[in-house]
């Protein structure tokens, strides 16, 4: 991708596979830039992903905090009812939330793409944090209730902290999810000052089809912040796989 | 410091019934040992006191306080936990302060009443190590000054001894009791060890399935047991029991004849009880067989079949006989116990 991106654009394709042109250029970057507002899309997709990753961690660790104390018969009851509607396809439900949607007034709007994130993105996500946080001793939850902290201080002076790896996969999974998502924001937004990157390369595409160099180009920026996101996060997978010990340790 | 009392308690979970009316109390600055099986509701009377379960019936007191309906940060106690309950993300120092920091007690006077607490218990040098750094008996130690350091009212301890191995938990248990008398706040220990029991506290409650079976000294419980469950549960090897009637020539036990005057059975079938140091090999008495000797250093737990029971005798480690032997078996009336056979209740009588 990187290869194609940096050929002229208006070129075509090469004849055999070669690992860099031999004429490489920016000019694909350039080009890409100039015809549609990629860096604004860049930035909106940042706002959006940063509006939706820490209120999807925030929701459903609270939703899956407050699962975990509960008596294990409701507990099981939200399960069952989590894992219900996780079998509903998403498709099923795109022309009733649209219609919600614009009942409500919040088309082209980012609040379509926000508000999955204020209920936890998916249950998925909160069984997630459910069963992390089942498996904490829970000798633990009553010593800060000893020590007078609330549940919300419970939850993160104590529960936080244990499962951070859990936290970094969700953040994750949902960033990636947002960053590439190209359907909702394709349904909902009508305004190109809104729109996020996905859309900005379908439109891309739409302009030039043939003109492969700029396409790939255009790819190369989407893909980046997700690549170096992953990069960055990696670390604290293997730290936490490092560290977990002490949670069996001292428990 | 205060003393506290359960007064009435039921809990009911679901299914069962883990404590079915018990009244207890221990005094200011006591401390109290709740003895009892698993299973038999010893660690849900900690929790009704802490606070952590609410109680089905009944009445909790901690210094003539009602605290009933009080949530557990208001009650003013500490407890410790079997498993420690020690905070893995934070180090000893911070796990120590939790309590202080949860308060916002200033920082400043945190880490001196943490200093404090390390030192009062013995790990000053652990204080910036985590949990999965310290060995079990440090642990225990950390989640002791956690305990410590919040000058509670009333320290609960949930069978904290029982991860150690068997070196580290006779120290541990006389630091425990050296800590009891240098805090002097009233302390709840609860454990299923009957040695820890005896050895520790003040006075001693025994529990069964939720009821409370006998409260007193570690003298009284062993000498005067209440009835057939405290017999059997306090002292190791555990007491013999026999069937038993009491004729007008005195007790008949299998083979065992006793001295013992026939209205002491008042006319009931009856039980006797003989610790395995009270059963003495001797020239003459009832035959029994020798099944099986365990020698146990000093001593051997000697197991015998007396006509159609087992009876199990201790005896100096020079003196066992071989396994298979005969020997002779007498029994001292001072030395027996006797029991309903019914209710189990113990029925008093003097030689």
């Amino acid at each position: 991708m990187v290869a194609g991106s940096l050929r002229r654009p208006g070129l075509p394709p090469p004849r055999s596979p070669e690992l860099l042109p031999s004429d490489p250029s920016l000019d694909a970057y350039r080009q890409a830039f100039e015809l549609v507002d990629l860096a604004r899309y860049t930035v909106n997709s940042l706002v959006v992903a940063a509006l939706i990753v820490p209120s999807s961690v925030l929701v459903a660790s609270w939703a899956g905090f407050a699962m975990s104390r509960l008596p294990a018969r409701h507990a099981r009851a939200l399960v069952a009812t989590s894992l219900v509607a996780l079998m509903v396809p998403l498709t099923a439900l795109l022309v009733p939330r649209f219609a919600i949607f614009r009942t409500l007034g919040l088309t082209d709007s980012y609040w379509p793409l926000v508000a999955p994130a204020l209920l936890g993105f998916s249950p998925f996500y909160v069984l997630l944090y459910y069963w992390s946080f089942r498996r904490l001793p829970g000798e633990l939850f009553e010593a800060a209730r000893l020590e007078g902290l609330s549940p919300l201080r419970t939850w993160w002076r104590v529960a936080m902290p244990l499962v951070r790896p859990v936290t970094t996969a969700v953040a994750l999974l949902v960033f990636v999810y947002s960053w590439g998502n190209f359907l909702d924001p394709l349904i909902y937004l009508f305004d190109e000052r809104l729109f996020t990157l996905p859309l900005g390369l379908r439109s891309l595409a739409q302009l030039d089809r043939q003109n492969f160099p700029l396409l790939l180009a255009a790819s190369v920026v989407a893909t980046l912040p997700v690549i170096v996101a992953f990069l960055y996060l990696q670390r604290f997978f293997l730290q936490e796989g490092a560290r977990r010990r002490w949670t069996r340790g001292a428990a | 410091m205060a003393g506290v009392a359960w007064t009435g308690v039921h809990k009911r979970y679901a299914e069962i019934e883990a404590l079915r009316g018990v009244d207890l109390e221990a005094g200011d600055g006591e401390l109290l040992v709740v003895l009892g099986p698993s299973g038999s509701g010893k660690t849900t009377l900690l929790r009704v006191m802490a606070g952590l379960e609410p109680v089905s019936a009944g009445a909790i007191s901690i210094g003539g306080r009602d605290v009933t309906h009080l949530p557990p940060a208001r009650r003013n106690v500490a407890m410790v936990f079997q498993s420690y309950a020690l905070f893995p993300h934070l180090n000893a120092a911070e796990n120590v302060g939790f309590g202080l920091r949860a308060r916002e007690v200033p920082k400043r006077e945190r880490r001196e009443r943490v200093a404090e607490a390390a030192r009062v218990v013995g790990c000053s040098d652990l204080l910036g190590r985590y949990p999965a750094e310290l060995s079990g008996g440090e642990r225990q130690r950390v989640a002791l000054a956690r305990a410590l350091v919040r000058d509670p009212d009333l320290f609960l301890l949930d069978e904290p001894l029982s991860n150690l191995d068997a070196q580290l938990r006779a120290q541990m248990r006389a630091e425990l009791k050296e800590l009891h008398r240098r805090v002097g706040t009233t302390m709840v220990y609860v454990t299923h060890d009957q040695v820890e029991a005896l050895t520790l506290g003040d006075r001693l409650a025994v529990l069964d399935a939720g009821l409370l079976q006998q409260v007193g000294t570690p003298d009284e419980l062993f000498r005067r047991p209440a009835n057939r469950f405290v017999a059997r549960f306090v002292g190791s090897p555990a007491m013999n029991l026999l069937n038993a009637r009491v004729d007008a020539d005195g007790l008949v036990a299998g083979p065992l004849r006793l001295p013992v005057p026939p209205e002491a059975a008042r006319g009931r079938p009856l039980e006797v009880g003989i610790r395995p140091e009270g059963v003495h090999l001797a020239d003459d008495g009832a035959p029994a067989y020798v099944r099986l000797v365990e020698p146990a250093g000093s001593e051997a737990y000697v197991h015998l079949e007396l006509g159609d029971e087992e009876v199990v005798a201790r005896v100096a480690a020079d003196e066992r006989p071989p396994p298979g032997a005969t020997v002779r078996v007498t029994v001292s009336p001072r030395d027996i116990h006797l029991f309903d056979a019914e209710s189990g209740v113990r029925l008093e009588w003097s030689p």
